[in-house]
């Protein structure tokens, strides 16, 4: 990359040559160069420390995330609930970031709207520059904390696309193997039918085998029951799983367009003030027309009158009016 | 290793806005808590602006920390807790407000950055101004930028330098204001080496205000790479295989035509016709209000179309319109579709997949959708002016008059007296001047009657009759490319574009190329060319003692050059460099840059005061009794 030339030096040496010709001594010149060395240490406003603050969590939230992005996306290195845990402290923290964002804006508004109180008059610490550099503190805050909080959810749709591919084909099997039961337990219930017809000829003989028989039937019962409701379980599941994909995608993508209705409503609202202003304006206008109107009727009104009683010599007034006089006349 | 001068200004000036510290990483490093002065405010003066919007938008300023931006001249109030930088030119009012500021204590600290080297007195201005008001403490650093020029593309800067043209030529203009043009001229091209950190092998035609820039610039940088720490110690990487660029210096008046001449190709007439300028159109809409777009390297329909004739630009939009609208249907099809079948529970999960990649995809497809809008509108705004001025009329004769080298007087009556507004009309009498060998008198006045009739002022027109009486080489004649003609395409008017695209094949001849073109090939190349010879080298790496006898290297085939014109260039210089760099095996790079970027009516126009300079001609003259 290119260098750039520091002309600090340069600069150094022409201040030293300008004191002396100013005529400062000697104790006078150290102090102004020991100025370019020892930088004073302002004491910085609490709101510059606070933004400080909140650049330096957001700053490790990021670390955060970074770190543990691998371990997040793999599938063999953590669990679900590790997943879920990961998830749940993200959240934690991104929403004590946001709240820091929430108070430094509020505190900008609270000083905006207390200091209004004295007489209108604002102190120098809250002219309309401070308050947009404050702003725009904010919102490099609020934008970075967007950045960091878009990627964890690209990790989180990262991980329901596996989670939805993962259910997919177990689906399918699912699905095959109910079939195959259903099938299976058909012909049980078939094969049940003809051994009942044939264990009823033969029902005297064997209360034993009738017992057998009838537990094997509860036992079978039982299975297809249980079969059922897992089946039932798991449907539920991915549906559950399909829903939280669902919801996902309605909350970031839908939330932008949230944002920008946000913004056509805020211009629209100006427009409205600004149109509301216009029409001020405008009656103004008008009423300092028809004011205008009658000041001049008076004072043509005055002339007229002036003239009529005068000893008819002509005067300005005269002059002026006449040709006013032909137009009303 | 590609020169690419965007990105280089583009790095300059981030790392000035990190207060000319090494960039952190923020993702490695401390990610904004090493650096205690994240948040700051930028103050800039007008030309500085200028350079600064094509680069950087605002929130890439924001990602920058600098959470306000101000003119210089602007009245400010005091904002506490933040340093300010600021990127103004070293002038004297600039001093001025700057050492107002300090007094006023609008901020903590003070970073000044000038565009261009600060010379000595004014930084002694500087420095009594804030001593006196003593406030030296709150000046925390000075740095040169040496960035004076504006950058449009890649491989297109501009110094900005208004009215050089004029200056230059002007018969009244004395030695000191020649040498001022010369050195402002000298100072751009020194920002923009160092900006790319080469010393370059100057080469310039001889005589004349390049011969006067190139030893003024050859001295320059002898004068600095003396100096220990110079700007252009070579990092280590490429000093091996890294072979020097060729600077090439030309004048304005050594191919006139082209400043002049209407073009019938994308860029050029978006420049010429809509008024392109810093990379920003405005456009009327065709809801009636006007629309602002942005034409630079993001939009990849621009990069990739820019050198089309318009016809095929016409055609390219509709394609990309078939296949934005395919896309979009297939994403409908499989995301919507299934809601007609029965709504079967195994489906969902299918559904739902699906959903979610088109929901991925729409991001992409808007803005593909966006940028097809944005050439819609701007081709269609184009189409309007084109049919009402007849341009691609004026196009098509004024490269045949340049191809025959003369044209029939008929037809050239016939195209003074048709459609197009003045300015139109001038300067096609002007290239019917550049570009006929033999001017008859009788012919001459004929066209002058023709331009007063049509209320056209002729101040230029008779400047320039006057430079070719004065037997000032204008334009290099296209003897090379004399034998290729083009297919006459069918006169247009009125037409949609539906029938522009298909009835107009070859507009211009391809291989029509411009005079600078061959030159900067042949310079290039390295090889003996009679155009060529004459031209005068310079090196300032070489010592002093070794006269003309130039050593193998410096006159080798060069893989990158850098071609600047004096006195205003534009799209179409740029593009035909781009076409030669191209077509070249192994593919070069070529640097086009310009005092000042010049649409044919506003070089015209210096053209005008000139003429009225010299006291040529002027419209109050009465028409010729008919």
């Amino acid at each position: 990359m290119a260098k750039v030339r520091d002309r600090t030096e340069d600069f150094k040496d022409s201040v030293r040559r300008a004191a002396l010709n100013l005529g400062y001594d000697e104790s006078k010149t150290a102090t102004i160069m020991a100025s370019f060395i020892l930088h004073k240490t302002r004491e910085r406003s609490p709101f510059t420390k606070a933004s400080m603050k909140t650049l330096e969590s957001i700053g490790a939230l990021e670390k955060f995330l970074m770190k543990h992005k691998k371990d997040y996306l793999d599938l063999r290195r953590t669990t679900e609930q590790e997943r879920d845990s990961i998830e749940h402290e993200v959240t934690v923290f991104i929403n004590s970031c946001r709240e820091q964002i929430d108070v430094l804006k509020n505190s900008i508004n609270h000083e905006q709207s207390s200091s209004k109180g004295w007489l209108g008059i604002r102190s120098d610490n809250l002219n309309a520059d401070t308050i947009a550099h404050k702003h725009g503190v904010v919102l490099i805050l609020s934008e970075k904390l967007h950045s960091v909080t878009s990627q964890f959810d690209q990790l989180r749709a990262i991980r329901f696309q596996d989670a939805i591919n993962r259910v997919t084909p177990r689906r399918k099997l699912k699905s095959g193997i109910k079939n195959v039961t259903e099938s299976s337990n058909s012909n049980n219930f078939q094969s049940r039918g003809n051994s009942e017809v044939r264990e009823d000829n033969e029902v005297q003989a064997e209360p034993i085998r009738v017992q057998q028989q009838v537990l094997d039937d509860e036992t079978r019962a039982l299975q297809v029951e249980l079969a059922s409701m897992l089946d039932a379980v798991q449907e539920t599941e991915s549906k559950m799983v399909e829903m939280s994909a669902l919801n996902h995608l309605m909350s970031t993508h839908v939330l932008q367009q949230a944002q920008q209705i946000e913004f056509l409503y805020e211009q629209a609202v100006e427009a409205t003030k600004n149109v509301q202003l216009g029409n001020k304006e405008l009656s103004q206008a008008i009423q300092r027309n028809s004011s205008s109107r009658t000041f001049l009727l008076l004072f043509l009104f005055k002339y007229k009158n002036c003239r009529r009683f005068g000893n008819g010599s002509i005067d300005i007034g005269t002059a002026l009016t006449s040709p006013y006089l032909c137009l009303i006349h | 290793m590609a020169l690419n001068l965007r990105q280089k200004q583009t790095e300059c000036i981030i790392r000035m806005l990190n207060l000319n510290q090494t960039v952190i990483n923020p993702v490695g490093g401390g990610g904004g808590t090493a650096n205690e002065e994240v948040y700051k405010i930028l103050i800039y003066d007008r030309f500085c602006q200028d350079i600064l919007s094509p680069l950087i938008h605002v929130k890439d300023l924001r990602k920058h920390g600098v959470t306000l931006y101000f003119l210089v001249d602007k009245d400010r109030k005091p904002v506490h807790d933040v340093p300010a930088v600021y990127f103004v030119q070293p002038t004297q009012l600039n001093i001025q407000r700057i050492v107002l500021d300090t007094s006023r204590a609008l901020y903590d600290s003070f970073h000044l950055n000038f565009s261009s080297s600060i010379p000595r007195p004014l930084l002694e201005d500087l420095a009594s101004g804030s001593v006196n008001s003593d406030s030296i403490q709150r000046i925390s650093k000075v740095h040169d930028q040496y960035l004076e020029f504006v950058t449009l593309e890649d491989n297109l800067f501009s110094l900005a330098n208004k009215n050089c043209y004029v200056q230059l030529n002007d018969p009244s203009a004395g030695d000191k204001e020649i040498e001022e043009i010369i050195e402002k001229i000298v100072s751009g091209l020194f920002c923009v080496l160092a900006t790319l950190a080469v010393v370059p092998i100057i080469r310039c035609p001889p005589g004349g205000p390049s011969e006067m820039v190139a030893s003024l610039l050859d001295q320059r940088l002898r004068d600095h790479l003396l100096a220990k720490n110079n700007l252009f110690t070579e990092s280590g990487n490429f000093t091996s295989s890294f072979q020097r660029p060729i600077l090439c210096i030309f004048d304005r008046n050594f191919e006139l035509s082209v400043a002049i001449q209407h073009e019938f190709r994308y860029k050029p007439l978006v420049h010429d016709v809509l008024g392109l300028r810093l990379n920003r159109l405005n456009v009327k809409g065709e809801k009636g209000g006007m629309k602002s777009f942005e034409l630079d390297h993001s939009d990849p329909f621009w990069m990739a179309n820019g050198l089309l004739e318009f016809p095929e630009v016409a055609v390219e939009i509709e394609t990309q319109l078939n296949k934005y609208k395919k896309d979009v249907e297939e994403v409908n099809r499989r995301t919507g579709g299934n809601a007609g079948a029965e709504f079967d529970g195994t489906d969902l999960i299918g559904n739902t997949k699906h959903l979610m990649s088109a929901v991925n995809s729409l991001p992409e497809l808007t803005e593909r959708k966006q940028v097809i809008d944005k050439h819609t509108n701007i081709a269609t705004a184009l189409l309007g002016e084109i049919k009402e001025r007849s341009l691609d009329s004026y196009a098509k004769m004024e490269s045949e008059m340049m191809i025959r080298g003369g044209i029939d007087r008929n037809e050239l009556l016939s195209v003074l007296r048709g459609k197009g507004d003045k300015m139109d009309k001038l300067r096609f009498a002007v290239m019917y001047l550049i570009s006929t060998e033999s001017l008859s008198p009788s012919e001459v006045e004929t066209v002058e009657v023709a331009l007063r009739e049509s209320e056209v002022d002729t101040s230029a027109f008779q400047y320039v009759k006057k430079i070719k009486s004065l037997n000032i080489s204008l334009a290099s004649a296209n003897s090379a490319s004399r034998s290729n003609i083009v297919d006459w395409a069918e006169k247009l008017y009125g037409q949609s574009i539906s029938a522009v695209t298909a009835g107009v094949k070859n507009l211009l001849s391809s291989d029509h190329q411009l005079a600078l073109t061959r030159t900067v090939d042949a310079l290039m190349e390295g090889k003996p060319n009679p155009e060529s010879d004459s031209y005068l080298v310079f090196d300032p790496r070489a010592p002093k003692s070794t006269p003309g006898s130039s050593s193998s290297h410096l006159k080798g085939p060069f893989k990158e050059a850098i071609v600047f014109m004096i006195g205003g260039g534009n799209y179409v210089e740029h593009g035909s460099l781009q076409d030669l760099a191209r077509s070249q095996q192994p593919v070069k790079h070529v640097i086009y840059g310009t005092t000042e970027i010049l649409t044919g009516g506003e070089f015209v126009e210096q053209l005008d005061v000139l003429g009225k300079k010299m006291g040529l001609g002027s419209s109050d003259i009465a028409p010729a009794i008919k």
